[in-house]
């Protein structure tokens, strides 16, 4: 019979692996929340670039976003790929280098950010080593897909990023460079944000999403031209910092925005071909992401076709809260339970009464934090809209005590 | 009760830990040949790449070989052809929400 597998695919990772980064993580976001609150008044007016803030943020995207797509592609690429892992033993390695680097490099821009430097270079090396692993692994996979197409991309971007912050720390650290900071400074935004983590989750989102709601029949050619879009968006932005063009920068926000509106339209089209007539709280929430990201695009180009800077500002940190940091939230509600339940009860499949993936997690509490999510993302908003400190306080408050929240339940997931 | 209907009894028992649902309701099982003690299993699974395989697949083996008289069981996991929602038993389609 062809196509035929045997029972065990030999591609699963050591659960051990992607566990670790994803409670650094996790950890790491608590932390980032808490550090943030210390920094409302100036949140509040705007100045977003201060060293207090860069640590945050740095330990909240690195240490959080990048550590939990790290962890979580450990799982899911040899599941989605049908490949294992280069080098399991590279990954362990990979996670302390990469854990010590993120911590040092937070702490050196809240302290030095002149000497910020030196640790950057020991994540920098992290980062190498875990695009040196995919890279390896992608390349054993037997038949490409499109999946492959924007993950291959992601990695790409996110060296590029790495490149980029590197040359940013390097500007402070040897005092020079001051001529084409902005640029620097700009394309590490792009790259960061719309290069690694966008084109990681919209790769991941086609694997996901049809799985979750168990979708069939749906086609997956619209997804060439999410990413035919989304590449001329990120090419055109980049273009526009080296020109200094207004017009080629609004150019590359429509093009984003418009990959971006295929993107969603493509999720809607293929849930309407689901089997799963209710679909999960935390995978509803990472569809509420999806809404949100479309919504920020759109207000990022509009503030860019009316040249508003401090309006670009609060659109890229609703953009990492609501688009990407609530994707991963969603995302690692469904993800933490399996990887805990493989671990423990895979095995007992067929021997005694197992659990199913929805018991290993309060499955009210999870809704109440999906709701009060949301409902901080707004009054973050509407506080950075008015300039409103006691308003962003609550805000922040309300994130700080989340975080420490989704914390819990994470960990709570182990007891079961 | 004949072997194969102590089989498909036991595959009831095998769940999809995501979906909640049985691996015979979600028509998960394609053959099942049962030949002096030895049962041969070919089934898939919804979707290819499933993080579940490992799991699933391990779960319908460990159940058969609880059956007397049972000696060998071999599974297989398939992809062609591929899983569609048209295999799936009213029961199945109930519990995600269909018919209500």
């Amino acid at each position: 019979m062809s196509n035929v597998f045997p029972t065990r695919t030999g591609t699963e990772t050591d659960v051990r692996l992607p566990f670790s980064f994803i409670m650094f993580a996790v950890l790491a976001f608590a932390a980032s929340q808490l550090m943030l609150l210390g920094a409302i008044p100036s949140l509040s007016s705007g100045a977003f670039r201060l060293p207090f803030v860069w640590a945050a943020a740095h330990l909240a995207l690195l240490g959080f976003a990048l550590m939990t797509a790290m962890g979580a592609m450990y799982q899911l690429v040899p599941v989605a790929f049908l490949t294992p892992i280069w080098s399991e033993r590279l990954g362990f390695w990979q996670f302390a280098v990469t854990a010590v680097g993120i911590v040092a490099f937070a702490v050196s821009l809240a302290a030095a950010p002149n000497r910020a430097f030196l640790p950057g270079l020991l994540l920098l090396f992290g980062i190498i080593l875990f695009v040196w692993q995919m890279a390896m692994t992608l390349r054993k996979q037997e038949t490409k897909t499109v999946m492959t197409l924007f993950v291959a991309t992601s990695l790409l971007f996110l060296l590029l990023t790495a490149a980029a912050g590197g040359l940013l720390a390097f500007h402070f650290f040897a005092a020079k460079g001051a001529n084409n900071h902005e640029v620097v400074f700009g394309l590490h935004v792009l790259f960061g944000l719309c290069g690694w983590f966008t084109l990681l989750i919209i790769g991941f989102s086609y694997k996901m999403v049809p799985m979750f709601s168990l979708a069939h029949g749906f086609s997956l050619r619209p997804a060439r031209y999410v990413y035919a879009l989304y590449i001329s968006g990120i090419a055109v932005a980049f273009a526009s910092l080296f020109l200094r063009s207004h017009a080629w920068l609004a150019a590359g926000a429509a093009l984003l925005m418009g990959g971006f509106a295929v993107f969603a339209w493509h999720i809607r089209a293929i849930l309407q071909k689901r089997m799963k007539k209710t679909l999960d709280r935390p995978f509803q929430f990472s569809l509420a992401a999806v809404a949100i990201g479309l919504a920020l695009h759109v207000a990022a180009f509009a503030a860019i076709v009316v040249g508003s800077g401090r309006w670009l500002g609060i659109i890229v940190y609703l953009f990492i809260v609501g688009w990407i940091l609530f994707s991963i939230i969603g995302y690692l509600f469904k993800i933490v339970p399996f990887l805990w339940w493989t671990h423990r009860y895979s095995e007992k499949v067929g021997q005694q009464h197992v659990p199913t993936l929805k018991q290993m997690m309060n499955e009210r509490a999870v809704a109440v934090q999906c709701r009060l999510w949301l409902a901080a993302l707004t009054l973050a908003a509407v506080s950075l809209a008015t300039a409103s400190v006691p308003l962003l306080a609550v805000a922040q408050t309300l994130l700080a005590g989340l975080s420490i929240a989704f914390a819990g339940t994470m960990l709570a997931v182990f007891r079961k | 009760m004949d072997v194969r209907e102590l089989a498909l009894q036991q595959l009831k028992t095998v769940i999809d830990p995501e979906l909640g649902i049985n691996v015979v309701d979600l028509g998960l099982i394609y053959d099942l040949k049962i030949e002096d003690g030895h049962i041969n299993v070919l089934m898939t699974l919804t979707t290819p790449g499933c993080p579940l395989h490992d799991s699933i697949a391990g779960g319908v083996k460990r159940v058969l070989e609880q059956i007397d008289g049972v000696r060998d069981v071999r599974v297989q996991v398939t992809w062609n052809p591929p899983w569609t929602p048209e295999r799936m038993s009213e029961d199945a389609l109930r519990q995600l929400g269909h018919f209500s």
